[in-house]
């Protein structure tokens, strides 16, 4: 039931992602779907395992605390302008979004699961999230909002992860370290490509968050 | 299990002291020691097996599977020359090319050589598909760099790009191989077919490892990577290239070859004719070269041919099960091979000693180092003399070996390949005489076409060791090749079941024979070298000489009257292909000024393939337009690779049923 709920908002939280103007509240509700994918394991009800709760613990404080806090210090060093800036539109894009979700209902449904499992929610849900992920990434001119992106990414990747969190519990942790170490590296590259492609002042702003 | 340990650590210690050279202070000596040590362990584990040790392996777990690594006379036979030239060339290379150079070639330079000879040793070890393939690579890998050492030369680093293409593709081929033998054999482990079941199967197997293992070897249309490639590396590195790195697509096509059930007549008679054929244009453009590093790499692919020749006779043997055609044949590639690495690096170590004194690769800004290089001159002689074929040094041996097993097959009735293949070894022995006469005659004798001829010097004692070892070495083959029967009959008995210690029985006499009249030669000549050397007639050489009155200018003559080497090979110059000359037509009584130009391009390479592969090139410019150096779109591309895939999967049930 719960870890149901926290499925339906996390797909909630994607459109709101896709639809919101400002990059603020994109950043608030990217930390806010970390937030409810990290508190995941624990609704799941795996409590006794102590390296899923390490785990959850792990999750939510980078990703309710260290990223907000990067974010939070480049915003304020930096005078960013509040709006989103997408190349597509909103509406557009809502509507794109809701495509993609609507892909990854049917797409899930066709992907044959391990019997017994019950939440039937998690791999749309997480197919929904990478594609919102995307078009983020793809879409939103600003580096930083670029960022963002790769997060709704990762988080969908990591809701992936979740369903194997029982039966490879030491290859999931891997796989999540790994993700966390491979972003900060990739990104640091991508905004070192922004630099020269487009010498554009967003990207300096960016080099704050790398540190 | 003794011997395989010995190599096993034998290859430990060379990546070890490879690890060390890549420090930012290098231990230079305690590198090179380990180096030393390891190549002792590989020549004492090899000299032991070939002596009739039994074969010895070690199975471990690779990817859950078994893997075997093993060490048996074809191993050895192959071993024994990489680890003398290796060796060999670290005590070379400690003064060729110093440790403290600038921007680190000289690290780098140690680093990879040790990595090459580690995963050279690791590949003749490999029975396991993929075991074999990471050491091929990172063989390939580690002579790529080591031929890009001067990488800041233009050429240098086209020439190691297009190695690295070629040997790429090679390993393509290889892939392909090693995926079919694992299909036939059932694992990726490599085990001796019994029985042919699909001869169609077989026949690919067998023709992905002489296409794959081609591009290594050199052989006839494959070699265009080579000639430049070797010229570019450092010395001591195109010794090892030369002497063993070309000759493991020899050992592959070997080792693939008998574990196969079963080569296809015409298949030997092929790869003869395919051998002839690249033996006579490997001489024939090396009698074209200005730059004598250049001319040492074609002579490589002659003698590579030869080699090929040698494996096609006895294919040959294999077919039609004839015993002794199997012995001559393979060991004739065999002993060529240990040959060929004797005395092609020793010339490139002379080569290399030349370019230290001299920093030119031209020949013709060369000349009358004889007088001011003695030593090398003197060491490098032997290395002429073995490389024409001729008596009493090892080459004529081996070539020997080959005469005898193309008139057997003459006499046996399988005319049309064996009749070529005698006309083509007579030949580029021929030509290759011509050739090196013009190397050493260019180089050594004469006077000084330049300033740097002029100043060069003999190098470093630590130079001249190794040169001196290989010159002994080249001369006591030759005179005691009837010790290394037994030797080489345990290689090719593992090529060739069935045929015990036939070279030991059915040669001996006459390599003993041989042996005593090459020792009546040697002492003629020694006999008339000193009766030229006797004091009066030196007395009479250096006092003052009468010349003739009518001399015509040409008493005393000047450095720039001297034949140039280009002049003297200029008579055989139908027989090399890529030589462009034009020349001036004179007209009238008094014509004007004029000049001849004389320029060499790699038929193959860049006649045939450079101006196809540019027009190819021009044509994929146009997936230009797809990088558009905005990340949002690079990230588009992915995304709709993702969406495709999943449509795909989607839809892939409906759409094939």
């Amino acid at each position: 039931m719960l870890p149901d709920l926290l499925i339906a908002l996390t797909m909630l939280s994607n459109f709101s992602l896709v639809a919101t103007s400002r990059v603020s509240k994109a950043i608030q509700f990217a930390v806010l779907q970390g937030v409810l994918l990290g508190l995941m394991p624990l609704a799941m009800g795996l409590g006794r395992h102590f390296h899923i709760v390490l785990l959850a613990v792990a999750a939510v404080t980078v990703k309710g605390w260290l990223i907000p806090f990067l974010f939070r210090r480049a915003l304020k060093q930096v005078h960013i302008q509040r709006e989103v800036d997408p190349y597509i539109g909103y509406t557009v894009s809502l509507m794109l979004c809701a495509l993609g979700t609507g892909l990854s209902l049917l797409l899930a449904h066709n992907l044959p699961l391990k019997p017994g499992t019950e939440y039937v929610l998690m791999v749309p849900a997480s197919l929904a999230t990478l594609f919102t992920g995307f078009l983020l990434l793809v879409s939103r001119r600003k580096a930083l909002t670029q960022v963002v992106g790769y997060l709704v990414l990762e988080n969908g990747i990591y809701l992936f992860g979740l369903l194997l969190v029982e039966d490879m519990p030491a290859l999931v942790e891997a796989g999540i370290l790994l993700d966390l170490f491979v972003g900060i590296f990739v990104m640091g590259i991508v905004i070192n490509h922004i630099r020269v492609a487009f010498d554009s002042t967003d990207t300096r702003h960016l080099a704050e968050l790398k540190d | 299990m003794l011997d395989v340990a010995l190599v096993l650590a034998s290859s430990g210690c060379w990546f070890a002291g490879a690890l060390l050279s890549a420090f930012s202070r290098p231990p230079e000596r305690l590198a090179t020691g380990l180096g030393l040590l390891g190549s002792l362990l590989a020549l004492g584990a090899s000299i032991h097996l070939l002596l009739g040790g039994p074969t010895s392996w070690v199975v471990f777990q690779a990817w859950g599977l078994p893997a075997r690594l093993e060490v048996d006379a074809l191993s050895a036979a192959f071993l024994l020359p990489l680890h003398l030239v290796g060796g060999l060339g670290l005590i070379y290379g400690r003064r060729y090319w110093p440790a403290q150079l600038p921007w680190g070639s000289g690290r780098s330079l140690r680093f990879f050589y040790g990595l090459l000879v580690a995963a050279m040793t690791l590949l003749f070890l490999a029975r396991h598909g993929l075991v074999f393939l990471v050491a091929w690579e990172l063989m390939a890998v580690s002579a790529f760099f080591l031929v890009g050492t001067d990488h800041e030369k233009p050429e240098v680093r086209r020439a190691s790009w297009v190695y690295l293409a070629c040997t790429h593709t090679g390993t393509l081929l290889l892939t392909a191989m090693v995926i079919l033998m694992a299909q036939r054999m059932g694992g990726l482990q490599w085990t001796v077919l019994p029985v042919s079941t699909s001869p169609w199967f077989e026949g690919g197997i067998l023709l992905l490892a002489l296409v794959g293992f081609g591009f290594k070897a050199g052989v006839l249309p494959l070699h265009f990577w080579l000639p430049s490639a070797h010229a570019s590396a450092p010395s001591h590195v195109s010794a090892i290239l030369s002497a063993v790195m070309l000759k493991t697509g020899i050992y592959g096509i070997l080792r693939v070859s008998c574990l196969l059930p079963a080569i296809p007549r015409g298949v030997g008679g092929t790869l003869l004719a395919l051998g002839a054929l690249t033996a006579v244009y490997g001489v024939g453009n090396a009698l074209a070269q200005r730059d004598y590093k250049r001319l040492l790499a074609y002579s490589s692919i002659e003698n590579l041919g030869i080699i090929l020749m040698g494996v096609g006779l006895g294919w040959t043997g294999r077919a039609t099960h004839d015993p002794w055609l199997m012995a001559l044949g393979f060991g004739g590639a065999l002993f060529h091979i240990w040959n060929h690495s004797l005395f092609k690096s020793l010339l490139f170590y002379g080569a290399g000693a030349i370019l230290h004194a001299t920093g030119t690769r031209d020949m013709e800004a060369l000349g009358g180092l004889g007088r001011r290089m003695p030593r090398t001159a003197l060491l490098v002689f032997p290395a002429v003399l073995a490389v024409t074929a001729l008596p009493p040094f090892n080459a004529f041996l081996s070539e020997w070996f080959l005469y005898r097993g193309l008139f057997t097959s003459l006499a046996h009735g399988y005319p049309w390949s064996a009749a070529l293949g005698l006309v083509a070894l007579a030949l580029a022995g021929g030509l290759a005489a011509v050739a090196f006469a013009r190397f050493f005659g260019t180089l050594f004798l004469g006077s000084p076409r330049s300033e740097a001829a002029e100043h060069a010097h003999d190098p470093a004692g630590s130079m001249l060791l190794p040169m001196a070892v290989l010159a002994g070495l080249c001369l006591a083959v030759g005179l005691g090749a009837f010790l290394l029967l037994p030797l080489l009959d345990r290689a090719v008995a593992v090529l060739a079941p069935g045929t015990p210690a036939l070279l030991a029985r059915g040669l001996q006499g006459d390599l003993r024979l041989l042996a005593g009249l090459e020792l009546v030669f040697l002492l003629l000549v020694a006999a008339g070298l000193a009766w030229l050397r006797r004091p009066e007639a030196v007395a009479a050489a250096s006092g003052p000489q009468d010349l003739p009155t009518w001399g015509c200018g040409y008493a005393v003559p000047v450095p720039r009257a001297q034949y140039t080497g280009s002049s003297f090979a200029d008579a055989w110059a139908p027989v090399q292909p890529g030589l462009r000359a034009r020349r001036p037509h004179l007209r009238g009584l008094f014509p004007g000024g004029a000049s001849f130009r004389q320029a060499f391009k790699e038929p193959v390479g860049e006649v045939f393939l450079e101006p196809r592969v540019a027009r190819v090139a021009e044509r994929l410019l146009r997936f230009r337009r797809f990088q558009q150096g905005h990340l949002p779109v690079y990230l588009l591309y992915v995304l709709l690779t993702l969406l495709g895939t999943f449509l795909w999967m989607l839809l892939r049930e409906r759409l094939l049923g």
